[in-house]
Order: structure tokens, then sequence, then C-alpha cells
């Protein structure tokens, strides 16, 4: 029994990091209506700028993931200016195309500097657990977990009760009538792009302490849109929600199924989910509630 | 008469460029090229099939291609004839691609492309587990191509016999485009709402798309295992399902010449990529990542600036 909460501790950590890079591609998506595959690339990007700043510039650690936070943002930004607003309104596999290149770009920037290929590295986090009577906690997880219910909560409180919460949920609406209401809707894409951006590079610091820093981290992205999916691709408490269940169904099957059979999950389960509930599983339950 | 012009119209360019390649790489090394270009063409036309005629999101086709690389491989390591292996590789392709297409019975677009990419991964994850079949993650050899004793060997012979397997996939293609099939693909492309309005099935255009996409991945598969030698699970990863996307858009995914054009992109641009390293001056241009740079560059590049591909830009 120890054994198994144990286990569920660590897949709701893992978990909310699925949930939060399913939550910026969601973020993007219901925005502007484009799919990003680099959302794991912004995210190993992330962690990489956060580890240059404090073992390379030597600055304080949250000063550098502030500002990592900051670059990985502006860098969405940036990219939706010159390249990413011309896949609005283009078929899906134009924005898909597109995304895929730049994360190749990002990835093979970060693989040509000597310093960062070819190892995993490791940003001095605390390694120490939490003792709570017979359970211990990693402090890392523990972090994660934390980290997301504030995540989500600041979001919440900027959709419900900023302008600009207000106006990008406008633009997710209708973006015609939003423009009509006087909604800056480019600049609301710009800023739907930097906050998705921003949010991954949250997630590549979050998953630091727990898989290290390397270049392939970004690989927990396809974990990510099996979770977007689930939620149904539009909501964005869905996809945080998705994303747990997958982290706790994947550490789960590792617990109780054979070898190998763990990394299968995910997809099998989004496989079954969309034969049985097309709408993902949010739509289902709301539409079995209505009954 | 006119056929044979029309012919010679679509393949005097071939003509040329293998003519500047053999004296320019040298006749091994071009035709082994050649036989590339062909492989990839012939795996691209499955994606001319889902992605430009019936207009769905295939973000696995590589799996596909991988199905009919192990299927051959395993047989003929069981000492079938390669020829006979071959059927069955195309079916198990088929077969996958059904597979893959059942959840667009309920669903469209980007919640099906997420589909196939879902079952991509659950193919490769199964290839790298099934060690008793596939020997893993290790990989397998795979022994050459013959039929009755002849081995080809030789690359010219191996282009020959790639050259004939993709005659005949574009000949099929050609007939099923023209036919009631393919006006049903381009109806559900189009709007799907309107083609069921008019009697076409949308489920079931999707499904044979689907079938016959996997059918020529599975061809393309077979023939590759042989030509390569070796295959591995990784090698049939995201980064060639996209690859073959890029193909087909690069071509352009509404043609089916776009395939060969696109495969000839695909397969010359590492070689670019090559000769552009030893040019440039310093170290940086030795880092690893610079290819992927390059090849991601490409990407971005091809889709913005020539959003219908080489060969659909013709009128």
């Amino acid at each position: 029994m120890l054994a198994f909460i144990q286990v569920l501790t660590s897949g709701i950590a893992i978990g909310c990091v699925y949930g939060l890079v399913a939550l910026s591609f969601v973020l993007i998506y219901k925005a502007t209506e484009t799919v990003s595959f680099m959302q794991g690339d912004l995210l190993m990007v992330g962690a990489f700028a956060a580890l240059g700043l404090h073992l390379g510039a030597g600055w304080p650690l949250w000063l550098a993931a502030a500002l990592a936070v900051a670059f990985v943002g502006v860098l969405g930004a940036g990219l939706e200016r010159t390249v990413l607003r011309r896949a609005i309104g283009q078929p899906h596999l134009v924005a898909v195309l597109l995304t895929f290149g730049l994360g190749m770009m990002m990835r093979g920037s970060v693989a040509s500097l000597p310093a960062a290929a070819q190892e995993v590295h490791r940003l001095p986090f605390a390694a120490d657990t939490y003792a709570i009577g017979p359970l211990v906690l990693a402090a890392s997880h523990v972090w994660v977990v934390v980290a997301t219910v504030v995540l989500a909560a600041a979001l919440a409180a900027f959709f419900r009760y900023t302008r600009a919460g207000l106006a990008l949920r406008a633009c997710s609406e209708d973006a015609r009538v939003a423009a009509l209401m006087g909604v800056p809707v480019a600049r609301m894409h710009t800023l739907a792009w930097s906050l998705g951006a921003a949010l991954a590079a949250v997630a590549g610091l979050l998953l630091a302490p727990v898989t290290f820093i390397h270049l392939n981290m970004g690989l927990i992205a396809l974990k990510a849109f099996p979770a977007a999916v689930l939620g149904g691709l539009t909501s964005l408490p869905g996809a945080l929600l998705a994303g747990i269940f997958l982290g706790v169904a994947e550490a789960v099957a590792g617990l109780l199924l054979p070898e190998g059979a763990k990394d299968v999950v995910p997809y099998a389960l989004l496989m079954s989910a969309l034969l049985l509930f097309p709408n993902g599983l949010g739509a289902g339950l709301r539409r079995g509630g209505a009954r | 008469m006119s056929g044979l012009r029309t012919a010679w119209r679509h393949l005097w360019p071939w003509a040329l460029i293998l003519a500047l390649a053999v004296p320019a790489m040298g006749a091994d090394y071009a035709l082994g090229k050649a036989t590339l270009v062909i492989t990839y063409a012939i795996a691209g036309l499955g994606v001319v099939i889902v992605v430009g005629q019936a207009g769905q999101i295939a973000l696995g086709q590589a799996a596909l291609v991988a199905l009919g690389a192990y299927v051959q491989a395993v047989l003929v390591g069981h000492g079938l004839a390669p020829l006979l292996a071959m059927p069955l590789a195309i079916a198990a392709g088929a077969l996958g691609g059904a597979l893959a297409s059942l959840p667009a019975r309920r669903l469209g677009g980007l919640y099906f492309g997420m589909s196939t990419l879902a079952f991509a991964l659950i193919v490769e994850e199964v290839l790298a587990r099934w060690d008793s079949v596939t020997q893993g993650a290790a990989g397998m050899a795979v022994a050459g191509f013959s039929v009755f004793g002849w081995r080809a060997d030789a690359t010219l012979a191996q282009a020959l016999v790639s050259l004939g397997a993709l005659a005949a996939a574009l000949l099929l293609c050609a007939r099923l485009v023209d036919s009631r099939h393919g006006r049903a693909w381009r109806a559900v492309r189009d709007d799907e709402v309107a083609a069921a309005a008019c009697g076409v099935s949308p489920a079931a255009a999707k499904m044979q798309a689907f079938v016959v996409g996997g059918a020529l991945s599975g061809l393309a598969g077979a023939l590759y295992a042989h030509w390569i030698g070796f295959i591995s699970p990784e090698q049939f990863g995201l980064v060639f399902s996209f690859e073959l996307l890029m193909l087909a858009f690069i071509g352009g995914a509404r043609r089916l010449g776009g395939a060969l054009w696109g495969a000839l992109v695909i397969v010359a641009i590492p070689q670019l990529i090559a000769v552009l390293r030893d040019h440039l001056p310093g170290d940086w241009a030795r880092a690893a990542g610079l290819e992927l740079v390059l090849f991601g560059a490409v990407i971005v590049a091809v889709v913005l600036l020539r959003p219908s591909g080489i060969a659909g830009a013709r009128p």
C-alpha cells in the first residue's frame, strides 16, 4: 500500500509537468488555431537558458530561472511576429511543419554549443526528501506540485480578472467579434504564443530536478499531446487534469504491468479515448451530465 | 503518340539529373542515391494519397513503413523468398493503415492527426520491445534482394528493381486517383458534410486512402530494408514521419509527381549540408547541431516561400 502511494505521488508530479506542457499547447491552439509541435523544444531551451545563466554566468538560481522564463517568452513572441503569424488561417499541416522545423532549429542550436551537447546536466536544487510518517516524498516532486497549483491559480486569475486575460478569452471565443469590440487580435496572438512559450519553459525548470537537463528532455512533449487531446484540445483545466491523469496512469502501469508497457500507456489510453469519446473526455462528461 | 510525348515531358528532367549526377558523383554512388530517392518516392506517394488527396493529417506514416520493413525482414530472415514476402509486407502496411484510420470513423482533422501520432509511437515501442521477433532496439540485419537465385547486389540492379516498383505504384495511383475512389477522396478533402450528402461515406473514403497509403508505405519499407540491409526501430521515428510529410509538402501534395520531386529534395538535403559544412569557415561548422538547424531552416523556408510545393506551383 505504501509503495502504491509512493508511486502515486511521483505519478502526480510527472503528470503535473505533462499537464503544464499540455496547458501551453492548448493555450496557443485556443487563441490562434495553430498547432505547436515545438513546445518540447521551448521547454528544453528554457531549462538550458537557466542552466547557462546560473552555472555559466554565475547568477543566483531564482534570477536565472526568472530570466530564462522571460527569455523563452520573448522568443515565443518573436517567432510569432516573424514566422508563425503566417500560419494563421492556413491548414493545420502548415503550422505543424513550421513549428516542427523551428523546434529542430532550436534543438540544433543548443546541440551546437559544445558545453551543452551530449551531456546530462543538473541544476543544484536540493535533493532532499520530506518524510510524512512512513511516507517519503522527494522535494523536487513536492515542488512540482506546489508550483503547478500556484501557476494554475495565477492563470485562472489572469483569465478571469485582467483585461488582457479577458481579451485573450474573447479572441479564442470568436476572433472577428473580438476585433469588432476593439480587441487587438494580432497582439493577442503574440501574447498567446509568448505565454505558451513561457509556460513550457516553466515546465522545463520544474522537470529539471526530476529528469535532469539534456538535449532530448523535450520528448516529454510527446506525452503532453495525448493529455491535450484527452482534455478536449480547447479546455485549459481539462488539459491540466488529463496530464495529471496520464502521469498517474503511467506510474500505476509501471507498477502493475510488465516492463516497457508503461511508455505505451498514454498513447493506448488516447487511442481508446478517441474511439469511445471523440470529443474529448471533458465533452463526454459534460454531455453525460446534461442528460 | 501523345502518350509517349507526355511520358517524355515528365521523364526528361529525370534523365538530365541522372546524366549530370553520374559523372559528378560516380556511377555507383549516383545509382545508390537514385535507389534511395525512388524508395522514398514510393513512401511519399502514400503520403500524397492520404494527405494530398484525402486531406487527412497523417503524423505517423513512418510506422507503416516500419511495419513493411519489419515484416519483410522477419520473413526473409526465416527463409522466405523476398518476392513472396513482399506481398505480405505490403499487406502488413495496408492493415496498419486500416488500423490507424479506425478513429477517423468518428473524428476529423487534428484529433485524428493526433491519433495517427499515438499509433506510430505505439508501433515504435512494440518494435523496440518485442525482442524475440524484432531483436529489439539493437536492430536486425536484412539479406539482399534476390529472385530465383538472381541477386540484386549491384546498385544498377537495385535501382531498376525500385524503378519497376515505383512505376507500378505510380500507374496504380494514377488509375485510383482518376477513379470513383479518387473522386471520393477529393470530395472528403474539400468538404466532408457535402461529400456525405452526395452519398460518399467519409469514413470509408478515409479508410481506403489509408489502406492504399499503408500498402505503398509497406512496399517502400520492404525495399528500404533490403537496400539499407539493417533496420532498427529508431530509423522509423517521428523525424522520418515528418520527413515524409515534408516530402509530400515540398513536392506539392496535390500531384502524384510531387512525391518524386520531394524525395529528390529530401535525399539531396543531407548531401548539400555535407558540402556546405566543408566550405564554411571556423570550428562551429563542425558542430553536431548544424545539420538539424539547416534541416529545420529548409522546412521553414519551404513552407513559407513555396506553400504549394515545387510540382504544385506549375499550372
